[in-house]
């Protein structure tokens, strides 16, 4: 392997990284391997080789990359000029010594980890100081009952390596590479992310979270998840945390798949706080079975441009869907999230719930797409969503449409957008509370029945978390 | 075909839009006000395609849209509109009203309503419905004696009435 390898590889250059332009240009030195920044056809498949893939995944790389190639930047949504792929390294492998200390690391996302009271040990590796949260001891025994009842939650990669025929049956099936540029980008380049199989009738009671997973690779610039609930399982997925997740990439594109199975149900909770010096852009997508229920929990706090709409493909007879989304922005980021309900069988039912926070000239925007094909009758959609502006100089936009091809149908769509009113905060000082606190108190009551949804540890921490972005807010 | 109505300082004004196109709606004076309102119904294979955007330019402006539409036979119904708050114009109150009712299997309807915000101090809403009519309404007024032809264009009649 290491001879085929060395030909491209390179030693860390100080130059290189100077012209880093929007990544945090840490020193990359102590990975192992890097590949050259620059997308090229040698690239992909030196990732295949290096990793040992079967060939049909080196085929489906090179594939996706002619159509990343041919395919142009999205004309709409969020201002993405700020991208330059020759700049970026597509494939980076941590060394197991630290990567980075924590004198690095700057100091507000310090000062956040000490108000959210993270654990010192997780600190770490959410800073991204280690590669790998010492999680064994504790995390150790639940790993074991997962695999008694035949649940597989393993990284991508090594489920690819373990499971190939599972992997083939079900891989790019939902979103195929020439889904859209990114989706074709992540195909081409993924590495990292999560395979999860959940076995018939088997209720996973704990959430599986990814910081818990042991012996794979943290977090990835191009993750790759898939997730696969057989008939009548559950299970309850949780990607990120509320702390600042601290990386030098500036381009976050993860593509996940799920499939929902006959009476299965699956909920997806992701709460993203990348540093805000990211582009995140993300495809995500549900193919849910008769009678099987997908649940998105979608929290955006962080990045410097976010574009994200998790969508569910409604294919059996009386399937579920809901998304739940929460989108923060603050100075300079723009969070473009929203959702796709695509109902494509009778009786399937669908709800969006959109609430969207913009403040110091931070722009949200929700942008959102229903679907009712021919042959949905009986289906029923409500779209809901709530933007609220702090200052004068944010911005909200609302972008839904409804295609609707049955007229036996229920769909609905709401969208409001204020400020926090005069005759709110007045009420609330009246009763003795500083202008502040009724600032946050009004704020946390925008978003708590979507909070509500979350476990409890992170609807404790999104609600600091929420406090702590307020602070100083005072226009 | 883009049709251009400004509304000035102080002036009240009723538009009522009756074919389909693109309308644009500027309210560039303080105080404009402005009630826009459209009827529409497609029979056969007509299509209706309706844009209305709604420009607020000036603070202290208030307009409120209403669109409704039948569909009939193989007709397709679509509103597009958009409301548009520039920076700057606090004390502004918007909204936006899409109202669809498909009367046959193969009418095709699509809502667009959308909303761009740029200054604090409004309140802005939209809200799109599209559905058959109800079959309870129907029983009701067939309990009464009507037929079911009458009792549609009945409700029809009340639906696109405003």
């Amino acid at each position: 392997m290491a001879r085929f390898a060395q030909k491209h590889t390179t030693k860390y250059d100080p130059k290189a990284a100077n012209s880093y332009e929007h990544g945090y240009s840490f020193s990359t030195d102590k990975y192992s391997y890097i590949t050259k920044p620059g997308i090229r056809r040698e690239v992909v498949e030196e990732i295949s080789h290096l990793k040992e893939e079967p060939e049909w995944m080196l085929e489906l790389r090179l594939i996706a990359y002619d159509q990343f190639m041919a395919k142009v930047m999205p004309p709409w949504g969020a201002d993405l000029s700020g991208i330059n792929f020759d700049l970026i390294r597509y494939y980076l492998r941590p060394t197991d010594t630290q990567v980075k200390s924590w004198d690095e690391v700057p100091p507000e996302v310090k000062k956040t980890f000490d108000r959210l009271g993270i654990p010192e040990a997780e600190r770490a590796v959410l800073a991204g100081v280690k590669a790998q949260y010492d999680s064994e001891v504790v995390y150790g025994s639940l790993k074991n009952v997962w695999a008694k009842d035949g649940v597989i939650f393993l990284s991508m990669d090594e489920g690819l390596k373990q499971y190939p025929d599972l992997v083939k049956e079900y891989f790019g099936k939902v979103i195929p590479s020439g889904d859209n540029k990114f989706s074709a980008l992540n195909s081409a380049v993924w590495s990292g992310g999560s395979f999860v199989y959940v076995p018939k009738g088997v209720n996973v009671k704990m959430p599986l979270q990814t910081y818990f997973r042991i012996n794979a690779e943290f977090a990835g610039q191009f993750e790759r998840t898939l997730i696969i609930v057989d008939e009548g399982a559950t299970v309850h997925y949780v990607e990120g945390c509320t702390a600042p997740n601290f990386s030098s990439y500036s381009l976050h594109s993860a593509v996940v798949e799920i499939f929902v199975k006959k009476g299965a149900r699956c909920q997806y909770t992701t709460i993203q706080n990348w540093y805000k010096n990211i582009y995140n852009l993300v495809t995500k997508r549900a193919y849910v079975e008769e009678e099987g229920e997908m649940v998105w929990t979608d929290f955006n706090m962080g990045s410097k441009v976010t574009m994200k709409y998790p969508g569910f493909i409604l294919a059996g007879k009386g399937a579920k869907g809901e998304t739940l989304s929460m989108a923060l922005a603050g100075a300079g980021q723009h969070q473009d999230t929203g959702s796709k309900a695509i109902h494509l069988a009778p009786h399937t039912s669908s709800t969006i719930v959109s609430k969207s926070i913009s403040k110091d000239g931070g722009r949200t925007s929700y942008r959102g797409m229903v679907n009712v094909g021919p042959h949905a009758h009986d289906s029923k959609n409500t779209v809901i969503c709530d933007a609220l502006l702090l200052d004068s100089i944010s911005r909200s936009d609302t972008y839904p449409v409804d295609r609707i091809f049955n007229s036996h149908v229920q769909i609905q769509h709401e969208a409001t957008v204020s400020k926090i009113g005069d005759d709110q905060l007045f009420y609330l000082m009246s009763r003795g509370i500083t202008e502040e606190n009724a600032r946050k108190m009004i704020v946390n009551g925008f978003v708590d029945d979507l909070i509500r949804k979350l476990p409890l540890e992170y609807a404790v921490e999104m609600n600091r978390l929420i406090e702590y972005e307020m602070e100083g807010s005072i226009g | 075909m883009l049709t251009v109505f400004e509304v000035h300082q102080e002036e009240k004004k009723v538009i009522k839009i009756e074919e389909s196109g693109e309308y644009l709606v500027k309210l560039v004076g303080s105080g404009a006000d402005v009630e826009i309102t459209g009827s529409f119904r497609a029979i056969g294979k007509e299509k209706t395609d309706v844009t209305v955007i709604i420009h607020h330019q000036a603070p202290h402006t208030r307009a409120n849209t209403t669109l409704r539409g039948v569909g009939e036979d193989q007709a397709t119904v679509r509103f597009v509109g958009r409301i548009k708050i520039d920076e700057k114009c606090g004390d502004t109150n918007s909204f936006l009203t899409e109202r669809i009712l498909l009367l046959s299997d193969d009418a095709k309807a699509e809502a667009i309503p959308d909303l761009e915000i740029l200054s604090d101090d409004v309140k802005c809403s939209h809200a799109a419905s599209i559905s058959r009519i109800p079959a309870e309404h129907l029983f009701y007024l067939m309990s009464r004696g009507l037929t079911q032809k009458a009792a549609e264009a009945l409700i029809v009649e009340g639906f696109l009435a405003l």
